[in-house]
């Protein structure tokens, strides 16, 4: 173990130890809300809190649907040092007249919901008369792309990055930086200027990879494309160079600069952040977009996993012991979420969820080797389509039916984000790898949809209560 | 190295003769449902004289009591017109009733069986995530209990989530917890009230012969409480045929195992039987009739239950010697008011 590993093992410890002395007092359960961009983390994490304060429909979280639940309400974070989570913000914007999607999360936030609940246990029942708090963190999903660069140094992490620029997808998006790349000479003298354009370049690569029509998941450092309160810091002022794993670098030259750049990221942005907020998870659900993913194609698929299986490494995960609650626990529950299952028929729910897991594969085998309880589902946390049937020659089509947002587009269809449609998504392979072998090009088209009215002041979901259940459910017990 | 020492070995499994030495595990998981078959009724492998013998006397007598009215009938109409027409009447009355308690014998047999398919049904739907079987379950205990006026809040409360898109496992678990669990609690209390009755009825009873008949007489009429409360509608065959299929539940489960004499020893010969040797006996038969109750809910309950019957047991025994009146299952109506 390096001296890193075990300055890391008892920052961890540390966190752990105080953990297990609140938690004696005031039971917490801090749960991981984890996806990359625009996997929907902002818009689970409202409809969550929404439908536990407003009394929303969740028949399958008993705890709730039992009557259990006696109070649910929101309490200032502990955390003083955290931007709230702006619930009431992304609620309005959900409900406003010209309703819409939250804006894409550029800073962390925090909030507490406590559910003050009957305990069945008559241990439960005196020792702590039913109080969970349940601590949640909202982040930009860009930030969790860095969590693989702590296992990285500067030289491994350049040759690999570059290595992956040069291959399929990538290398056309890449070419620019490519040029400007072949101009620098890592042993040269450190120059400023050269450095910033060399960010810059590769910035602007990282975000053309980003697009809707190429849907890439693996471009760290997520601070690039995110920077929150750090734009034009200099931590950030670093791009890989062309250079072999094990480079070593003279002292002054622009590689040197580079490392060490590299380091300070990793030591001043990407490990606070990690383990201030992910290092003590005692829950994780992980929100997956498959269907981005599967509009954009096999490479983003792939990518896609390949994304998820190094952040996940990340994590600590595996069943809890009175030695491990000690000293930090672990994730002893991870639900694998494919959002957004409302652009689908849920006949093709079962398709959908074959496809994560073929995604999480590694991920979660690697959950449940440590003794983790791992489960899958298709989610919509809120539900923006209806179901219809489409009567036509040959067959009926199990269509869904909503308002698509202003933009989107079938075929030759374009819509203004006003009329009502039904839409045929198209299918989904019953066999899984289809999505990984580029059989399905052009066969399936999700469109956004506008956020739907809530009815009686609850959103409609799918499976929401069951993504509750299996996360909370038995701390309620 | 002793003589004990094994080496390696292989056993070849020869489809043409079954080796009687090789016994396979069920491979089912130990997580999944079980639906326990009803125990197969005896059957007499010799040609059945005694069948014939029975069915040939019943024709017989039928025919003689046919007669017998008949007779009967055309005398009273040789006596008196007015006579006549009025005994016509009271043996077309005592006909029809017997038909219709006869169509109610076989309706209730029919209710029996269809709660045996749900069952199947059931534990398909929850075993295997099973759409098809989740729909037929759930419209099945629909239908059950359609006329019920105290499961009207039930259903009601159900069909609000029938748009919503739930896993069919989810579903039929939804189902059971708006539907089966106010008559689960309904049911522990039909149980713990027979066994109570039970025990203090053989506890004062003078003589041994009679608490037998007490015993039996007040198991009948629990089975038959309960197959009604969950939507069996009983009626005298299928009550009999009930009490078979629970006696062969408990044959299967074992619920009659050995396990249990030491609960008997305890509370038959020990603390309770030190107080009153009658007394130890009645608890004895109270343990009997908790076993009884909790082997016919199995039968009777339309969707299989996850938890333990050991637990149910632990908590009838717990109210059978505090004699506590209106404990609900867990214990939880009194604990919440201690």
């Amino acid at each position: 173990m390096t001296l890193d590993g075990i300055i890391d093992a008892s920052r961890t410890a540390a966190g752990g130890l105080k953990d297990f002395a609140t938690g004696l007092v005031h039971p917490t359960l801090r749960l991981g809300v984890t996806g990359l961009s625009r996997a929907g983390k902002t818009v689970f994490i409202t409809a969550l809190l929404h439908a536990l304060l407003n009394g929303g429909r969740l028949p399958l979280f008993e705890a709730k649907a039992s009557g259990r639940v006696t109070r649910a309400y929101l309490e200032p974070q502990p955390d003083d040092d955290l931007p709230r989570f702006a619930f009431e913000d992304h609620l309005a914007a959900l409900t406003a007249p010209d309703r819409h999607w939250p804006e894409s999360t550029s800073r962390i936030s925090q909030l507490r919901l406590t559910l003050e609940y009957s305990p069945r246990g008559f241990i439960a029942r005196h020792l702590h008369g039913g109080v969970l708090h349940i601590d949640i963190v909202d982040y930009p999903g860009e930030w969790l792309l860095d969590l693989p660069l702590m296992r990285m140094n500067y030289a491994e992490w350049s040759a690999a990055a570059v290595a992956a620029s040069r291959e399929a997808p990538r290398a056309a998006l890449a070419e620019d930086w490519h040029v400007h790349l072949s101009g620098l000479d890592p042993m040269a003298r450190s120059d400023e200027p050269a450095a910033m354009r060399a960010a810059q370049a590769f910035t602007a690569y990282l975000a053309r990879c980003r697009k809707d029509d190429v849907s890439l998941s693996t471009l760290p450092p997520g601070r690039f494309l995110m920077p929150g309160d750090l734009g034009g810091s200099p931590l950030l002022t670093f791009a890989p160079l062309d250079v072999a794993k094990a480079t070593e670098f003279p002292a002054g030259s622009l590689g040197r600069l580079m490392a060490r750049r590299y380091d300070s990221y990793v030591v001043k942005v990407v490990k606070p952040f990690f383990f201030g907020h992910f290092a003590r998870l005692d829950r994780q659900i992980v929100l997956v977009d498959a269907l981005t993913a599967l509009n954009a194609g096999p490479a983003a698929v792939a990518d896609l996993k390949l994304a998820l299986s190094q952040i996940l490494a990340c994590f600590r995960q595996g069943s809890n012991s009175i030695v491990s609650g000690l000293f930090g626990r672990r994730i002893d529950r991870i639900l694998f979420a494919a959002t957004k299952a409302d652009l689908l028929h849920h006949a093709s729910h079962d398709r959908l969820e074959a496809i994560l897991r073929l995604i999480v594969a590694e991920a979660a085998a690697r959950a449940e080797y440590s003794g983790a309880r791992i489960d899958v589902a298709a989610l919509a946390a809120i539900r923006a389509t209806r179901e219809a049937n489409v009567h036509q020659k040959g067959g009926d089509l199990a269509c869904i039916a909503g308002i698509p947002e202003a933009g989107e587009a079938v075929g030759a269809t374009h819509f203004d984000g006003a009329t009502e449609a039904a839409i045929f998504p198209g299918e989904l392979p019953e066999k899984p790898q289809a999505a990984l072998d580029g059989s399905l090009a052009g066969a399936l088209k999700f469109v956004a949809f506008r956020p739907p009215q809530p009815t009686h002041g609850v959103f409609p979901h799918i499976r929401l209560d069951r993504a509750i259940e299996f996360l909370l459910g038995d701390r309620l017990a | 190295m002793s003589a004990k020492h094994r080496g390696p070995k292989a056993f070849v499994i020869d489809k043409r003769h079954a080796a009687a030495a090789i016994e396979f595990t069920a491979d089912q998981p130990s997580r999944e449902l079980t639906v326990t078959p009803p125990a197969p009724l005896p059957r007499s492998r010799t040609m059945r004289w005694g069948m014939i013998l029975v069915t040939a006397l019943f024709g017989l007598v039928t025919m003689w009591a046919g007669l017998a009215v008949t007779q009967l009938i055309e005398n009273f109409f040789a006596r008196s017109q007015a006579l006549g027409w009025a005994a016509l009447a009271i043996a077309g009355l005592a006909g029809f009733a017997a038909l219709a308690i006869a169509v109610r014998e076989i309706w209730g047999l029919m209710r029996l069986k269809r709660i045996e398919h749900l069952q199947a049904d059931a534990a398909r739907a929850i075993n295997h995530d099973d759409a098809a079987a989740a729909g037929n379950t759930v419209a099945a205990l629909r239908h059950l209990y359609r006329g019920r006026h105290d499961m009207a809040w039930g259903l009601t409360s159900l069909g609000r989530h029938d748009a919503d898109i739930i896993d069919p496992r989810d579903r039929v678990r939804l189902a059971e917890r708006h539907l089966l669990l106010p008559l689960d609690a309904e049911a522990h209390r039909i149980v713990a009230r027979a066994a109570r009755r039970v025990t203090l009825l053989t506890a004062m009873t003078p003589a041994a012969a009679l608490d037998l008949v007490f015993v039996a007489v007040l198991n009948l009429r629990m089975l038959r409480q309960l197959a009604g409360l969950y939507g069996g509608r009983p009626s005298t065959l299928a009550t009999l045929k009930l009490a078979r299929m629970v006696v062969g539940h408990l044959a299967v489960t074992g619920g009659l195992a050995l396990s249990d004499s030491l609960i008997q020893h305890l509370v038959g010969k020990g603390l309770v039987g030190r107080l009153s040797a009658r007394f130890g006996e009645g608890a004895v038969n109270g343990i009997l009739t908790s076993r009884i109750g909790l082997a016919a809910r199995d039968v009777c309950r339309p969707v299989p239950q996850e938890a333990s019957a050991k637990e149910s047991l632990g908590s009838l025994l717990r109210e059978l010697v505090t004699l506590n009146e209106g404990t609900g299952p867990d214990g939880r109506e009194g604990q919440s008011q201690s």
